[in-house]
């Protein structure tokens, strides 16, 4: 793969001290080895952790939020940010079972899905990026009212897979060779393909510029509303592919499906070194993000740590893996 | 690479590459420009002047698609155009180098050069390697020592300058406009660049040159077209002007008698002493006095460091050294709380935010220097808030419905009182006002300007950060005149004249 500018400057220096050194410099590089001792002190601490069966099943239950967090990502760094995804990751469950249901297709129910995304997508993005609302707030509106939609229309219950297509619970639940979730190469491929599109279409340099200064990114002749607007249809169908599969995964349209999902995928995001200023951060990071996240969560439940300490827990990680950030940034 | 700056279309051998024709630009409250012509030539550089204020930025950003022009007629290569937005005028080939530097930090020098259109490959990606090896080239022909996959954000002003001006040339264009693209850069730098605008005028290029630099026009410029107050002055070969003579153009308005004079000539004990204070951000070795009922005027040019000096000497911005002292104690630590402490208070040149809360009343906005004024038990006895602040709004005559009307919808002469009267409220020995009119109508300048009077009667230091040439003359008891964060000149009102004033302003 060509060099990216920043990995180019990256590795400019020659000698091996300051190679180690640029490359600590970035973010990635200390993510990854902040997931690399996490798994190898799990796999110490608990006989049960470094298991084929568990971790293909972390890297599995970690793909929804990863697909979902490529979209919130790169609608943060483009300077917005989408709080509406957990309630429309919800929603499209609905159009995908009862379209299903009715027509014995499983296509038919994901294109139903996708046009829900579609739908939400390009409301949010026409609020935020054309009226102007603050897209938190104009997300977390859409929130409250997809999440009462979803109540109002399911009468708070799931509605179950009545032709229980074996093709539908083969999305989430089934593996490659018998080992590799699905869902896990879905989430790779979109990764791939948008750790692509940031560094090497011009489309993505654009959503960091128009996140990193509007300003110049419009006397650069950019047309800063459509970026962002196109951003939120991004990140909302990546939502709704999310969605898709936590649905299978339920095998039904739940109506609590997705509750809260919003800000562990922000969560991660931020862990990622996707700054909410916009601008600034990777897909990758934020991938290292969602897994450590993961990792996290199944280590300690492996060690037997109550849930209330895994919040506590988790909750200390966001906010010290920020705090370093922010005092690297301000030393240089 | 430079031959990419050549434009592909075809040039029009004869005609000129821009006209403008009765340009007109209102914003509120404000006639920004009125009626300016002008006409660029292909392969001449022509300097745009002015004092601040008079209206080149403007023209400048109606050239850029920045800002849409209300009146008058765009021509471009003989064809009538409207420059809606800034891809508008980047697709007719007009290249703006901004004061401002515009560049994206966090990119690489070469991302940035092609920002506007990335070199993408058959499959439409982004070649990196030719934007590298182009930005190199590019460095290369031109001369200018910048590290093409260098971080914008990591690199001095000056290189950054250099990065926005090669940026404008890595294009085809038709017209490059440059608005003091001087300001950061050194004399071989300077150099460089005048041997890279010569190249492009020997290509056709119409380049349009902004500078307040009289021996940078001389030497660079073939016609100059001065503008004053938003009009048309005079549009002249250079070798038609003398240095007296485009100062004369630039400032040739007489002062009106704007200003009303109470206090009398003798002042009170030092109360501000600054020895020798330098910042990390532009001040260089800064000393000075002022005295109790004085009004001592700072004048500068755009970049000369004024209001980094009164946000400097108020504890807003850090000081790397230098002491500053207020009615004998020293402002320390340096903190804007210390300094209100003390008695020294800031009235910012930006209103809308650094000063004014828009959405809420005069009443809150007038009072918040002074809540502790009013407490009782803990909490704001209201009724005395009120009343001390009906006082101010009657003495200073602030035109408002009534206490609760929302500040934004005040005019700006009245915003200005109520600021004024925020810190009077609170007690001060000494206040340091920036730009105290600007964007001010002319009546209710002078009723500030009587206000400002009327504190130095009342035995305050007033320190006033202007770049208006009349405020300056007519309110200051002395002057101090800022280049590049220096004093390089200082005073009294007596021996001041425009002439000596901007040849040390332009020093």
């Amino acid at each position: 793969m060509p060099q990216s500018p920043s990995t180019a400057a990256a590795a400019g220096p020659s000698s091996a001290g300051a190679l180690i050194r640029s490359l600590f410099r970035r973010n990635e590089a200390v993510l990854l080895v902040c997931l690399i001792v996490l798994i190898v002190f799990f796999s110490l601490a608990s006989d049960s952790f470094l298991t084929v069966r568990n971790i293909t099943n972390v890297l599995g239950q970690a793909s929804l939020a990863m697909v979902a967090g490529i979209g919130v990502g790169l609608l943060v760094i483009s300077g917005e940010i989408d709080v509406s995804i957990g309630s429309l990751a919800g929603a499209v469950g609905i159009p995908l079972v009862v379209v299903m249901n009715a027509t014995g297709s499983l296509e038919l129910g994901i294109a139903a899905a996708l046009a829900l995304s579609l739908v939400v997508g390009v409301i949010n993005g026409y609020l935020a990026a054309y009226v102007g609302i603050n897209s938190l707030i104009a997300t977390l509106g859409s929130m409250f009212v997809i999440r009462g939609a979803i109540y109002l229309y399911t009468g708070q219950k799931a509605i179950p897979d009545d032709l229980a297509l074996e093709s539908f619970y083969q999305l989430g639940n089934g593996r490659l060779l018998g080992t590799i979730p699905y869902p896990a190469i879905v989430a790779v491929v979109l990764l791939a393909g948008f750790i692509y599109l940031m560094r090497h279409r011009p489309f993505g340099r654009k959503l960091y510029a128009v996140g990193g200064n509007p300003e110049v990114a419009r006397l650069a002749g950019f047309n800063v509303k459509r970026v962002k607007f196109i951003a939120f249809v991004i990140c909302s169908l990546l939502a709704g592919i999310s969605g898709i599969l936590l649905s299978s995964r339920l095998g039904s349209a739940v109506h609590v499906a997705g509750l809260g999902f919003e800000f562990q995928v922000v969560a991660a995001v931020v862990l990622g070194g996707v700054s909410l200023a916009g601008g600034i951060g990777s897909l990758a990071g934020v991938a290292l993000g969602v897994l450590i996240l993961y990792f996290l969560a199944n280590g300690l439940g492996m060690l037997n740590i109550a849930t209330e300490w895994q919040l506590v827990i988790t909750g200390l990680i966001i906010i010290a893996a920020v705090a370093f950030d922010e005092l690297k940034r301000r030393r240089k | 690479m430079l031959a990419d700056a050549t434009p592909t279309r075809p040039l029009v051998a004869t005609g000129p590459a821009m006209e403008m024709v009765g340009i007109g630009k209102r914003f509120p409250g404000v006639l920004a420009l009125e009626d300016v012509s002008v006409t660029f030539e292909p392969g001449k550089v022509h300097a745009l002047m002015g004092e601040n204020g008079a209206g080149k930025s403007t023209l400048i950003k109606i050239l850029a698609g920045v800002y849409q022009k209300d009146m008058g007629t765009i021509r471009i290569g003989g064809v009538e155009t409207d420059l809606r937005s800034p891809s508008d005028a980047i697709r007719q080939g007009i290249k703006v180098v901004f004061q401002e530097i515009a560049l994206i930090s966090e990119f690489t020098v070469a991302e940035n050069i092609f920002l506007e259109r990335y070199p993408v490959n058959g499959m439409g990606s982004i070649s990196w390697k030719t934007i590298r090896n182009d930005a190199a080239a590019l460095f290369e022909r031109v001369g200018f020592k910048v590290d093409p996959s260098a971080k914008v954000g990591d690199l001095p002003v000056s290189q950054q300058q250099m990065v926005e001006i090669a940026r404008a040339l890595a294009r085809e264009a038709r017209i490059v406009v440059m608005d003091e693209p001087t300001s950061s850069l050194t004399p071989n730098e300077v150099a460089l660049l005048f041997g890279v605008i010569r190249r492009l005028t020997g290509l056709g290029i119409a380049v349009v040159y902004v500078s307040h630099k009289l021996d940078e026009i001389f030497e660079i410029a073939d016609t100059v077209t001065v503008l004053r107050d938003g009009r048309h002055i005079s549009t002249k070969p250079v070798g038609q002007h003398t240095h007296d003579s485009l100062i004369q153009d630039m400032i040739g308005r007489r002062i009106e008698n704007l200003f009303p004079r109470s206090r009398g000539a003798s002042h009170g004990e030092v109360v501000v002493k600054i020895e020798n204070l330098s910042t990390d951000s532009k001040l260089k070795d800064i000393s000075f006095e002022a005295r109790a009922g004085e009004v001592l005027g700072f004048f500068g040019l755009m970049g000369a460091g004024r209001t980094e000096l009164a946000k400097a000497i108020t504890g807003y911005d850090p000081i790397r050294t230098g002491r500053i002292t207020i009615g004998g104690r020293p402002l320390s630590p340096h903190n804007t709380s210390t300094g209100v402490g003390l008695g020294i208070g800031l009235l910012s040149e930006d209103r809308k935010t650094e000063g004014l809360m828009l959405d809420l009343p005069v009443l809150q906005n007038t009072s918040l220097a002074a809540l502790e004024q009013f407490a009782r038990y803990a909490f704001v006895d209201e009724g005395r808030e009120r009343s001390a602040v009906q006082s101010f709004v009657d003495r200073f005559r602030i035109k408002t419905p009534n206490l609760g009307q929302q500040i934004k919808n005040l005019s700006g002469g009245n915003q200005q009182k109520v600021l004024l009267a925020r810190w009077l409220m609170r007690g001060l020995k000494v206040i340091v006002v920036d730009e105290p009119t600007r964007g001010i109508d002319v009546g209710a300048k002078s009723e500030i300007f009587a206000l400002i009077d009327q504190l130095a009667a009342e035995g305050l230091a007033v320190i006033m950060m202007t770049s208006e040439m009349p405020e300056l003359l007519g309110l200051s008891d002395r002057i101090a005149v800022m280049a590049e964060g220096r004093i390089t000149a200082t005073m009294s009102r007596e021996n001041a004249t425009q002439e000596n004033i901007l040849n040390a302003a332009i020093a």
